[in-house]
């Protein structure tokens, strides 16, 4: 029997948002292409060590996602893959894609052979660059697609040609190149999501100068059992486990000299890490100073546990003022405790950031708002979802982007 | 217990002066950490910044904190609702003195720019009619000698005067000012003997010591320093130059020490002012907002000085505009002297009895 | 019939140094009347995959077992016609990265393996799905408030027929008592009118939306693709449908528990929803010189509502907007305890908070009182630095909201007439990765019967649920599972014959698929089932089976491992693995190449709750010293996808200890254990420290019996 083909629904980002606009559009029995730029899918989810208030792994979701993705025929993805522009109107776009050179073809067994020849480093963009992978390497071991990728800023290509020699399956060309090539869509999803604020541009905080100053994004590797230090938290500056921690809520946020909106997800995220740190090293103590708790709904019963925990300390007032203690490179945080009318000064072994959510850059001129993020209808047929329209939770991003599957599929009928 | 019974009216006032969207704090305490005055208990300028939101004008009008801040900025610079703190301080200050000083009308006619003309008539009349009342009310013919303009003895006692009756005034203010900071902070006790306090109060007031905390204005100490030395030598000088009308041969000449001490007063005011001037107008971001009452002081101020030096210049190049000049000068020396207790200016009284307020009940 | 198979290994990322691939394949061969088993150095090449192929064409293969890398990948590749059963036996994650290359044991394993997926293949059958007659296509809509509304709109113009059944005489709910709305896109600086009333007139002059109002749903039955309905206004009337959205909405928070806040003891104190009526009535009323709202009234509070309605704080605020817009003497004071405007809300509470007739401070309420005629509000802990007094004419209470509740939904369940409810009665799912998870099969929550949100979430959530409804419809028309084994055609075959109307099926199903009948016995409704397999593992008769996942042949691949005599000192553990956490985590254990125990066999299944006894009987009596049995944490956080599956095993379990004991053996020779799926670190130490319990308890007494 002949079925109609009809044109798919281009979703663009193969983060969670991305990938659950996919898989729900999918699932319904309409065909998506799904493009992503990184090598691999999961975005910024799979850099996460658990999710509020469950304090679950962010993987156990992404292993339903990716089978539900490698067992439907009707999921196209491409990785390394960015949109470069869009015509036509809707239920009849024409996209034209680029794929970043494919050094590693879909052959790779990912048997690993190469890792151990390569010459080169690079900084570990997954790790928040706390650590290094060599220039070919395994994104993460939950990595979907399963196979290398090679970083071509720092592989030293044919001159070295090390990891094609050993490569049994003839999976690696180096001198692949880039391709452009176009399809035929009925409407397009922008998932770009999220990056963290840069917190070297607060400057009264001193991420750029103080190893033990850290951001919320990179503590969630610090503490994750694939993180840097393995199965143990560890602080920059000496690799030991910090064992006073303060976390710094709305860094830059809330705050008309950086971002002035709430991401909305800061305050869960460091109660989470509260509660994670203090389950794996129960003798830790952690204080939180914010200015508010956005902890909002059913969430109130994790921000409760948090309160009967004796070694988290909630302080409202913000820290304004870091210093760092030379030899020891403990730091000392100072901010009013806004009930007490007391300032407060206090030594820590590690300072944890708060920072907030901001819009990825977008590779194509779309209509912003204020703050940068996305109109929500970009055009007929354009929609944008999750966080690079506005900031939200994991939870809230799924929500939107199974909203914006209703969306798409209103097009494709 | 506070009774809650908020004065918008003084609330819009804060918010007219300080140009401050005083109600968008949400209190975070950025402002009391990064202060470098702010002591550890009970820091400001936080909790001021909801009383002024709360129009709580009686706790703010009677306050020390409101004087220990030297309005370097540092909270403005940090504020992440940028609700301006150390304008909000200023702003306050400006209504402490306008609400410690008589007559009012004074602080009326310096508050808005409506009034200007008012205050610059007030001087101009009053001086006329003494020039009238001395029978010298026209352009003295020969070389240019300003006693003929205006006799040294009808200055000295004319101006004397005023300046009695002036700071009779503001001293009643000043006084009203402790009595009520001592009602309010009747629970404090005095930590230290008169001495020590006067001391610690003038040291710190002579060496700037707080100037040096502050990281958003880093020239301001230099600037303020020059100004506030430069404006105590003037006053030096001054005194020097109506002994000199009584005893010596005035005007000095050029090469005369104490002529000297009054042109390199001029310059450092020159300077200071000159520092202060380019900040205001070309750094906001970090110098503030800059209402009307700071630059009605800091024009009248340059003004003066600059006319001074003017009008000695003139008289030793003889020249016609020479006693149009001198009562232009006079009219500056109006502005700056006698507007003193009602204009910005007025913190060097208030702030010297809040700053020895402080030190006496040990709030640092 | 029995099934020609085609065995082919892989030697291909070191599988070939770690074992040996030749003898491997004469094993295999001469035991299991194998006449096709191939060796290649990389199966998943082109070269490789043609050689499958060209099998199953020449040779006729009806079925084949790929011993290669791990089935989680790869799986595009081996991908044969729908005709072939496929095995795929994991040399590679679960065997070679994670054992001493070389070694005797090594070889075993793979041996093992490799005669436990031969074993599967003979034992299972290609699925044929079941698909219903005449499915229908028609959504049923229960509420009509914003999310009802909304839901039925986005779903007609999807193609699908609503049917909206809203309980008062007019559609809107809450929304529609709306004087105002808050902005939630800019400008920030203005309220806007309420949606609902453009929405209310799409929704009534749709003619694909068939509305009922002043209805009520007297009875659910049946299933996805063909839900029975007996909606009752004036008249009974029957539709059927083929999935259904919920979203009855909420209700404020019972403010006469409040007196301590002064309501229904003052006359001045209100609530936010009768301030909102109150203004949407008659907006030109003299409004009085100052009002006070109290945030969090009967919220965040152990003794009222313990969580945060997330919406009252934006409502206070608009409300404190249109009093201002309203009337310019008025002062209005707000006591919170957090300010809460999450996101972009921010820049609403700043457009808000610019008014200088508008007092705020964190702060808890001492007391109210009357006095004159007017309420003296005394607030301690504030930001202040001091206690406070406010007189104000009026106290508006910020009261939070209460799911409606889903009894409503009658449905004509085994399990009840509702939807399973989570903490504080919320709808909700439990998966933060699948918000629209249910228990109940195609009908999905949405707005705040699930959490607690505001307008412009609730839209969103309509769209949500209405997505999932289509879905569910279009899944079932396939004759497929849905989430989370989506895609999946397989279902519980039952041998009713044997049935003993033990009635375990119909109370462990979490998914309520089985009705009963009066004597108990089960009565499928297909549709509703999700595949977990909870019901295999239930039935003491073992007459529940899978296509490709039975008792036999899980059974089959027990009895295939070829276990050592005690003399050898080599124990052998079964260790039954969630296929969703447990395994992937055994799998990146061998990528990160952590040893452990290859004394272990392991088999995936699709929950641990799926484990039948029989299995734990059959392994002990074929000599296995021990059971494992890893699943997905259970309790409060449970992460068991088919929610109670890792619960009812441990059950389970510990009754099988009791029985253990009774046979004199150890109770530990069975046990469960929970892991994460990153937990790769956690499951290589479950295993060897129970391996070693086992070494030092001893054989099993029934080896070689």
């Amino acid at each position: 029997m002949a079925i109609p083909h009809s044109k798919p629904a281009l979703i663009v980002g193969g983060g969670i948002s991305g990938i659950t606009t996919a898989v729900e559009i999918a699932e319904v029995g309409k065909e998506v292409v799904l493009i992503e730029q990184k090598p691999y899918l999961g975005g910024n989810v799979i850099k996460m060590n658990n999710y509020f208030p469950k304090l679950c792994p962010p993987a156990c979701g992404l292993e339903i996602n990716f089978r539900r993705i490698r067992q439907n025929t009707r999921i196209k993805y491409y990785t390394l893959t960015t949109l470069l522009e869009i015509s036509g109107e809707k239920d009849n776009f024409s996209v034209k894609l680029r794929s970043a050179p494919q050094y590693v073809k879909d052959n790779c067994t990912a048997c690993g052979k190469c890792v151990y020849v390569c010459p080169e480093e690079r900084p570990d963009e997954l790790n928040y660059d706390l650590t290094k992978t060599k220039a070919i390497y395994f994104p993460h071991e939950m990595a979907f697609p399963a196979k290398f990728s090679i970083d071509d800023r720092y592989c030293k290509k044919g001159s070295c040609n090390k990891c094609v020699e050993v490569c049994e399956y003839d999976a690696i060309d180096l001198s692949a190149k880039e391709e452009v090539f176009f399809l035929e869509v009925s409407s397009v999803v922008f998932a770009t999501g999220w990056k963290n604020y840069d917190a070297g541009l607060i400057d009264n905080l001193h991420y750029s100068d103080f190893k033990n100053v850290v951001t919320n994004v990179e503590f969630e590797r610090l503490i994750a059992s694939n993180g840097p230090g393995r199965d143990n938290l560890i602080r920059p500056s000496d690799n030991k486990v910090p064992k006073d921690i303060v976390f710094v809520q709305c860094a830059g946020s809330r705050d008309e000299n950086y971002l002035p909106y709430c991401s909305a997800v800061c305050c869960p995220a460091s109660l989470k890490h509260a509660l994670s740190i203090q389950e794996k090293y129960p003798d830790s103590r952690i204080k939180i100073f914010y200015i508010d708790l956005r902890v909002s709904g059913r969430n109130e019963d994790f921000l409760n546990k948090v309160e009967e925990n004796r070694n988290i300390e909630l302080i409202k007032g913000k820290v304004a003022k870091i210093e760092e203690v030379g030899d020891t490179k403990n730091l000392i945080v100072e901010a009013e405790d806004i009930l007490s009318g007391k300032k407060i000064k206090h030594e820590a072994d590690l300072v944890v950031l708060a920072t907030g959510i901001v819009p990825s850059d977008a590779t194509l001129n779309l209509n912003k708002d204020q703050n940068g993020f996305l109109t929500e209808i970009q055009k007929e047929g354009i929609h944008a979802v999750s966080c690079c329209k506005k900031p939200m939770d994991v939870s809230s991003s799924v929500k939107d982007a199974t909203a914006a599957a209703l969306k798409a599929i209103q097009l494709t009928g | 217990m506070i009774d809650i019974n908020p004065d918008i009216e003084f609330k819009k006032e804060v918010k007219r002066l300080s140009n401050s969207s005083l109600n968008e704090c949400m209190q975070c305490g950025t402002c009391s950490v990064v202060c470098s005055l702010a002591p550890d208990d009970s820091p400001f300028p936080r909790k001021e910044m909801i009383w002024a939101g709360w129009g709580m004008k009686e706790r703010l009008l009677v306050n020390t904190d409101i004087w220990l801040c030297h309005q370097c900025g540092d909270c403005s610079t940090h504020c992440p609702r940028d609700v301006k703190p150390a304008d909000v301080f200023s702003a306050i200050r400006q209504i402490t003195y306008r609400h410690y000083a008589s007559p009012k009308f004074l602080n009326t006619i310096l508050s808005k720019p409506i009034w200007l003309p008012v205050a610059i008539l007030l001087p101009v009349i009053v001086i006329l009619s003494i020039l009238f009342l001395a029978g010298t009310l026209e352009i003295p013919e020969g070389t240019v000698n300003y006693s003929k303009f205006f006799p040294h003895a009808w200055l000295n006692g004319s101006f004397g005067i005023i300046t009695v009756i002036i700071y009779c005034f503001a001293i009643s203010g000043l006084i009203k000012f402790r009595n009520d900071l001592k009602a309010r902070y009747h629970d404090a006790k005095a930590q230290k003997g008169f001495y020590r306090r006067f001391m610690t109060t003038s040291n710190e007031i002579v060496l700037h010591s707080k100037f040096s905390t502050c990281s958003a204005q880093k020239s301001r100490k230099i600037s303020h320093l020059l100004v506030f030395y430069g404006f105590i030598l003037l006053l030096i000088v001054t005194g020097f130059a109506i002994i000199a009308t009584l005893t010596h041969n005035y005007p000095f000449k050029f090469t005369n020490p104490v002529k000297i001490m009054g042109n390199v007063a001029g310059l450092m005011l020159v300077t200071g002012l000159g520092i202060m001037i380019i900040n205001r107008l070309f750094n906001k971001i970090n110098y503030g907002n800059s209402n009307y009452s700071d630059w009605l002081l800091i024009i009248s101020f340059f003004l003066l000085v600059i006319s001074g030096g003017i009008v000695e210049l003139a008289r030793f190049m003889n020249w016609y505009y020479a006693y149009h000049l001198y009562f232009f000068h006079l009219v500056c020396v109006w502005f700056v002297i006698f507007y003193l207790p009602y204009s910005k200016l007025g913190h060097m009284l208030y702030r010297t009895i809040a700053i020895g307020f402080a030190k006496a009940i040990d709030r640092k | 019939m029995e099934k020609k198979t085609g065995v082919y290994i892989c030697s291909g990322c070191e599988i070939g140094k770690g074992i040996n691939i030749e003898k491997l394949s004469q094993t295999v061969t001469s035991e299991q009347n194998i006449t096709v088993c191939k060796n290649h150095s990389s199966l998943c090449s082109v070269e490789g995959y043609e050689l499958i192929s060209r099998d199953i064409e020449k040779e006729k293969l009806d079925s084949i077992v790929i011993a290669a890398c791990s089935p989680r990948v790869k799986t595009g590749i081996f991908d044969f016609p729908e005709t072939i059963v496929c095995e795929r036996v994991n040399l590679r994650e679960q065997v070679v990265w994670c054992y001493e290359p070389g070694e005797e044991d090594t070889q075993m394993a793979a041996e093992d393996y490799l005669r436990m997926g031969i074993a599967r293949v003979k034992n299972i059958l290609i699925p044929q799905p079941y698909i219903a007659d005449d499915i229908s296509s028609d959504i049923l809509v229960v509420g009509g408030g914003i999310t009802g509304i909304n839901s039925s709109i986005e779903g007609e113009k999807a193609g699908y027929t609503i049917h909206l059944v809203e309980k008062e005489e007019k559609l809107g709910g809450w929304s529609g008592k709306l004087y105002k709305q808050i902005p939630d896109k800019e400008p920030y600086n203005k309220l806007i009118e309420p949606v609902i009333k453009e929405k209310i007139r799409d929704v009534e002059d749709n003619p694909n939306i068939n509305v009922y109002k002043s209805a009520s749903i007297s009875k659910i039955s049946g299933q996805p693709g063909k839900f029975e309905i007996v909606i009752q206004n004036r008249h009974e009337q029957k539709i059927t449908v083929g999935s259904i959205v919920a979203s009855m909405g909420w209700k404020p928070y019972d403010a006469n528990a409040l007196t301590h806040l002064g309501y229904g003891k003052y006359k001045n104190v209100l609530t936010n929803v009768e301030f909102e009526e109150l203004i949407k009535e008659d907006q030109e009323r003299q409004l009085a010189k100052s009002i006070l709202f109290i945030q969090c009234a009967g919220s965040r509070d152990k003794d009222h509502l313990p969580y945060c309605s997330s919406f009252c704080c934006g409502t206070t605020l608009k409300q404190a907007k249109y009093i201002r817009d309203l009337s310019p003497e008025t002062s209005v004071f707000i006591i919170y305890k957090d300010i809460r405007t999450p996101g972009l809300y921010e820049e609403f509470y700043k457009e808000v908070q610019k008014d200088d007739h508008l007092f705020m401070t964190k702060g808890e309420i001492n007391e109210i009182i009357e006095k004159d005629n007017k309420l003296q509000i005394s607030v301690k802990n504030t930001l202040l630095g001091d206690d406070i007094e406010i007189t104000a004419d009026m106290v508006v209470l910020a009261t939070g909201m209460t799911p409606a509740g889903t009894e409503d939904l009658n449905l004509a369940y085994r399990l009840g007439k509702g939807l399973p409810e989570l903490k504080y009665n919320f709808a909700d799912s439990h998966f933060i990765c699948f918000p629209y998870e249910t228990r109940r099969t195609g009908i999905y929550a949405a707005g705040s019967l699930r959490v607690p949100m505001d307008i412009s979430a609730s839209m969103e959530d309509a769209k949500g649920a209405m997505l999932k409804a289509i879905q569910c419809i279009e899944a079932t028309k396939r004759g497929e599972a849905v989430h989370p084994r989506s895609g999946d055609k397989t279902y519980p075959d039952l041998y009713l014959e044997r049935c003993t109307d033990c009635k375990r099926c119909t109370e462990e199903c979490p998914f309520g698929v089985y009705d009963e009948t009066e004597k108990g016995t089960p009565l499928p409704n297909l549709n509703r089932c999700r595949r977990c397999g909870i019901c295999l593992g239930s039935c003491p008769e073992r007459i529940i089976s899978f296509s490709d996942f039975s008792i036999n042949s899980v059974s089959a691949m027990i009895k295939s491992v070829e276990v050592p005599d005690e003399f050898e000192e080599k124990p052998r553990i079964l260790v039954f693995v969630c296929e969703n956490d447990a395994y992937p985590a055994l799998d990146m254990a061998g990528r990160k190449g952590l040893k452990y125990s290859p004394y272990v066999r392991i088999i995936p299944v699709r929950c641990i709750g799926s484990i039948n006894n029989v299995w734990i009987s059959d392994a002990l009596s074929k000599g296995f010293d021990g059971i494992l049995q890893i699943g997905c944490k259970p309790g409060d956080d449970y992460q068991c996808h088919y929610i109670h599956g890792s619960e009812l095993t441990e059950t389970r379990s510990e009754n099988l200890q009791e029985t253990l004991e009774t046979m004199m053996l150890e109770p530990e020779r069975i046990k469960t254990e929970f892991v994460e799926i990153t937990g790769y670190y956690k499951i290589t130490e479950i295993i060897n420290e129970y391996v070693e319990m086992i070494e030092e308890i001893g054989p099993n007494p029934f080896k070689g019996m």
